[in-house]
């Protein structure tokens, strides 16, 4: 039997639960509900309340990714040190979470930020007032950044860690300093890991949904949002055609920031799976 | 030419890892313009002590000078000395050039001698180029660091460390991943280069030939101690004792007592030697090289035996005589075929007479008087 066979199982999964569904969102977006092809679909894009929400997600995705990388990549360093022994349990630390559903975290976030929450409490405690939290971008932020953290730690980790630690004396040796290791060595040595942690976070932020609505007390939609909106209308006779439309958007808005990424990590070194 | 001043001294230096003490009290010093190898097995100390002189470990007690100054805790980016690595520790994510300029990239433009940005860069261009010549890698300038052999990743390690012409050099096994034709080259082409530019080498090797070869002074380590520091002949003639012997070439080691001086006794035949100032019947060990001892007819040899093998060794063959109760190992550009039973002379000045079993504990004096370099 040819090693190639042994893929068969996946490559029927594939086949039946994303490639033709996917043919089935081209499909319908492109067609009227009557079958008719059409690209009127994609004109509701444009609409301000729509395009809205995409540029809003788009942004949120953003600081999302930038304050992952930024908590993320200290940590990493920190892990992969030479002299930090217990690596492996605080590794185990940072994936604990995700062995809890993402729905679950989220909740029990919400119940931490709420007005009348643990985190008001104690601030009401500390004599220092309430704050308002849930239904602020920043707490979508918090719960995108909380769900999506591990993904920005783990590639970085990996590549730290393989990275040969003579190469850091090295750089010592030829006159830079602790802060210039890091800057002129380090970093650009984990650009692969970097680029993988970026794909992994920013992806699944853009088309998070759920903890959006959830920490918004439904304020604030992100197109994921949206698209499950758009398929629940039950009165409007094109939203099959409107959601995969809005769908493919996202696929195609995806496809070009991975492009985009792709030309930072040409060998794709990242071991990433992108 | 090597000159008189003293570099780099170490007074006393000891380093533990936890329970283990890796150098145990070394004295040394190396002077401006020398070779200096420190040869020793794995696990000796050699490394740690280069990395000790480099800033990357500091020592549990005893210091270091350079120049005079105590240099202890200071960090490395702030020594005058560059290492190349064993492993080369390239910066993977910069060309030829990049890499070999990195050194360079992080000093300003005074540091360099001249005054604006444009001039440095400039400086930088011309000096990585010379270089690049240096160690014969010219037009490698743009190629990746992963496109290259192990021999040229060699060269742009070493070019990368010299073009910030430092007073000392650190080397440590940098031969080690390369075959055997290349190795041999590469000795030469390494001393020659520590000829052209005067600057000081230290060279981590466990390749005695290696030692032999390219330094001015060879420091032979054991167990964390220095055994002998002399000049490659006297380390290879001089053995000071046993270990080093067995280390440096090929080496019969048989018991012998010390009947008086100039005389010697080991496998139950009396020899003339040349060694002095032992008691008598001192317990000794006698060092005898195997391509000391010549084979001569059975009837006129001081000991006689039977060739139990011979293996050919290209220049020389070596033969296994087993006599009394010992195996001599002999080399000998003649053959005697396995069975023959032969007779085997040593003349006195070939017998190398030790003091036994202070191997461990003997801390050799640094004695200038010996070096010729």
């Amino acid at each position: 039997m040819k090693r190639s066979w042994y893929a068969t199982p996946y490559a029927l999964w594939m086949l039946l639960f994303a490639v033709v569904p996917l043919l089935f969102v081209c499909w319908y977006a492109f067609t009227t509900p009557e079958g008719a092809f059409t690209l009127s679909n994609f004109q509701e894009f444009v609409k301000p309340r729509y395009l809205g929400v995409i540029v809003r997600s788009l942004k949120l995705a953003v600081y999302c990714t930038v304050l992952c990388l930024l908590i993320g990549y200290p940590t990493a360093y920190f892990l992969a040190g030479r002299d930090f022994n217990h690596a492996q349990s605080l590794v185990v630390l940072i994936l604990l979470p995700m062995w809890m559903n993402l729905l679950l975290r989220t909740y029990a976030m919400m119940t931490l930020l709420d007005d009348n929450g643990v985190l008001n409490a104690a601030l009401t405690a500390l004599g220092l007032g309430k704050i308002t939290v849930i239904g602020t971008e920043g707490a979508v932020v918090l719960g995108l950044v909380y769900n999506y953290l591990p993904f920005m730690v783990l590639p970085i980790y990996t590549v730290l860690k393989k990275m040969d630690y003579s190469v850091i004396e090295a750089a010592e040796d030829l006159g830079c300093n602790p802060i210039r290791v890091i800057t002129r060595v380090v970093i650009p040595m984990s650009v692969p890991g970097i680029v993988s942690g970026i794909t992994m976070v920013f992806m699944p932020a853009v088309t998070s949904f759920a903890i959006s609505t959830l920490l918004s007390n439904g304020k604030i939609r992100l197109a994921g949002d949206l698209i499950d909106y758009i398929f629940n209308q039950s009165s409007n006779p094109t939203r099959w055609n409107i959601g995969s439309s809005f769908s493919l958007i996202m696929l195609v808005l995806i496809l070009i920031s991975i492009g985009f990424l792709r030309k930072v990590d040409p060998d794709n070194e990242g071991g990433g799976m992108w | 030419m090597v000159q008189d001043t003293r570099l780099i001294e170490l007074k006393g230096v000891c380093k533990n890892f936890g329970d283990t003490q890796v150098l145990r009290d070394v004295d040394l010093y190396i002077r401006k313009c020398e070779f200096i190898t420190l040869l020793g097995p794995s696990g000796c100390g050699k490394t740690t002590l280069l990395r000790i002189i480099g800033g990357f470990e500091m020592p549990s007690s005893g210091e270091v000078l350079f120049e005079g100054k105590d240099m202890t805790g200071i960090p490395p980016y702030k020594r005058r000395i560059n290492t190349v690595f064993q492993k080369y520790a390239l910066f993977g994510h910069l060309n030829v050039f990049d890499n070999i300029a990195f050194g360079l990239n992080l000093k300003t433009p005074e540091q360099m001698g001249v005054k604006t940005k444009k001039e440095k860069k400039e400086e930088i261009a011309r000096r990585v180029h010379r270089m690049l010549k240096l160690v014969k890698m010219e037009g490698y300038e743009k190629r990746s660091i992963d496109a290259l052999s192990g021999g040229q990743q060699q060269r742009i390690a070493i070019a990368r460390a010299l073009v910030n012409e430092p007073e000392v050099l650190l080397l440590d096994e940098p031969l080690g991943a390369l075959d055997l034709k290349l190795r041999k080259e590469m000795q030469l082409e390494l001393k020659a280069m520590q000829q052209q530019l005067g600057i000081t080498f230290i060279y981590v090797t466990h390749d005695q030939e290696e030692a032999l070869t390219m330094s001015d002074t060879i420091a032979v380590i054991n167990g964390g101690r220095i055994q002998q520091i002399d000049n490659p002949k006297r380390i290879y003639d001089e053995p000071v004792n046993a270990f080093v012997a067995d280390f440096i070439g090929e080496s019969n080691i048989v018991d012998g007592v010390m009947l008086e001086d100039d005389l010697v006794k080991f496998s139950g035949v009396e020899f003339q030697c040349v060694d002095e100032g032992f008691d008598t019947n001192e317990p000794v060990d006698v060092v005898i090289r195997p391509e000391d001892i010549m084979i001569v007819g059975e009837d006129v040899g001081m000991l006689t035996g039977t060739v139990q093998s011979v293996i050919f060794k290209g220049v020389h063959y070596e033969m296994m005589v087993e006599s009394g109760e010992r195996t001599w190992k002999v080399h000998s550009t003649t053959m005697q075929p396995v069975g023959t039973s032969v007779g085997m002379t040593i003349v006195p000045y070939n017998i190398h007479i030790m003091r036994k079993a202070t191997t461990a504990d003997a801390v050799p004096v640094q004695d200038k008087t010996n070096k010729e370099a």
